[in-house]
């Protein structure tokens, strides 16, 4: 519990340190592409999967940035015994599950 | 130690070798061995480029060579940083994430931050900052110091003396020697003054291969070139 508690912990230490890119990200996708779509009434197609799938496409992006500009960054988490592709895939959940709810809400304001 | 009853409680020996690595054809390390025991400070040494950084990065884990082994007692430990307990690694590059404090960081590391700092009672004002907040060497320092309090079997340090002013790196160095006692360790750094009368062991990387120096290290190392004569 306690191992499990420190991951977590630190997944959401190593988000801070992309969330300002990632949530720029989603809210230029939910006000720029779901805003006008809900607005205007053509978002009935189910166009929030597409959305979803942006916002996958994005992720490799953040992560190519992020290991240009900051290689160093890792080693921290290294000596926690946390791995790279563990502190990625946390901020993917994460980041998808923010995007999720985000979309959800932004959806049912304007439904 | 009860963290890591699969290599037992007593001293630990850490093994690597098979490390082979080549920078765009350039062979940088040609079938190294290299041996670190609990109770030991094992020195590094070789110029610029040799691959002392990269051979420390090999051990830890953080980079995958194919055909290296790294064992403990023994076993395969790959990558070893994922062993809980066992090994942590200082970089040249600053270790902490830039909003971090030292304090939330030495709690993520599991280290008592007063403890760490016994030795160095003027550090304890600063700890409440975070690295960018701090002057380079206290940084250096204060990195040093989480890493070799912290509860591990085996402590990594790449340059561990860079920046650090010379009353602080005898301290460090007395520190340094009574850690021993409870691990072992292994470092690199350009300041052989200070290294040389610490090391048990000093291995020298040249040519990428690795040569344990026997007797006078100091005399060894002017006769490979590695100080001048």
């Amino acid at each position: 519990m306690t191992i499990l508690l420190t991951h977590l912990r630190v997944v959401l230490l190593f988000y801070r340190s992309v969330a300002p890119f990632m949530l720029l990200i989603s809210v230029l996708i939910l006000w720029c592409v779901l805003r006008p779509a809900l607005l205007e009434g053509w978002a009935r197609g189910g166009i929030l999967p597409q959305l979803v799938l942006i916002k996958l496409m994005t992720g490799p992006v953040v992560w190519y940035l992020a290991e240009r500009m900051r290689p160093n960054q890792y080693w921290f988490y290294y000596n926690l015994g946390v791995s790279r592709r563990f502190l990625w895939g946390g901020v993917a959940v994460l980041d998808g599950l923010l995007f999720s709810g985000l979309m959800l809400a932004l959806n049912a304001c304007y439904a | 130690m009860s963290k890591r009853p699969e290599f037992g409680t007593g001293p630990h020996v850490l093994e690597a070798d098979g490390i082979r690595l080549a920078f765009d054809s350039r062979p940088v390390l040609a079938d190294v061995y290299l041996r670190v025991q609990s109770g030991q400070i094992v020195g590094l040494l070789g110029r610029n480029g040799s691959g002392k950084s990269v051979l420390l990065q090999t051990v830890f884990g953080a980079r995958a060579v194919p055909d290296a082994s790294v064992r403990v007692n023994g076993c395969y430990v790959a990558p070893a940083f994922r062993v809980p307990g066992l090994v942590n690694y200082l970089p040249q590059a600053s270790l902490l994430p830039p909003y971090l404090s030292i304090r939330q960081a030495a709690r993520l590391l599991r280290v008592d931050p007063e403890k760490a700092t016994a030795s160095f009672p003027d550090l304890r004002q600063q700890l409440h900052c975070r690295p960018g907040e701090l002057s380079g060497g206290s940084a250096r320092l204060l990195q040093v110091l989480l890493l070799l309090h912290a509860d591990t079997a085996f402590s990594l340090f790449d340059e561990p003396f860079s920046g650090i002013m010379p009353v602080h790196v005898e301290t460090l160095a007395d520190e340094m020697r009574q850690t021993k006692l409870r691990k072992g360790l292994l470092l690199t750094d350009h300041r052989y003054a200070e290294v040389l009368p610490l090391c048990d062991v000093v291995y020298l990387l040249r040519q990428g291969r690795l040569l344990k120096l026997e007797g006078d290290f100091e005399t060894a190392l002017r006769d490979y070139g590695y100080l001048a004569s």
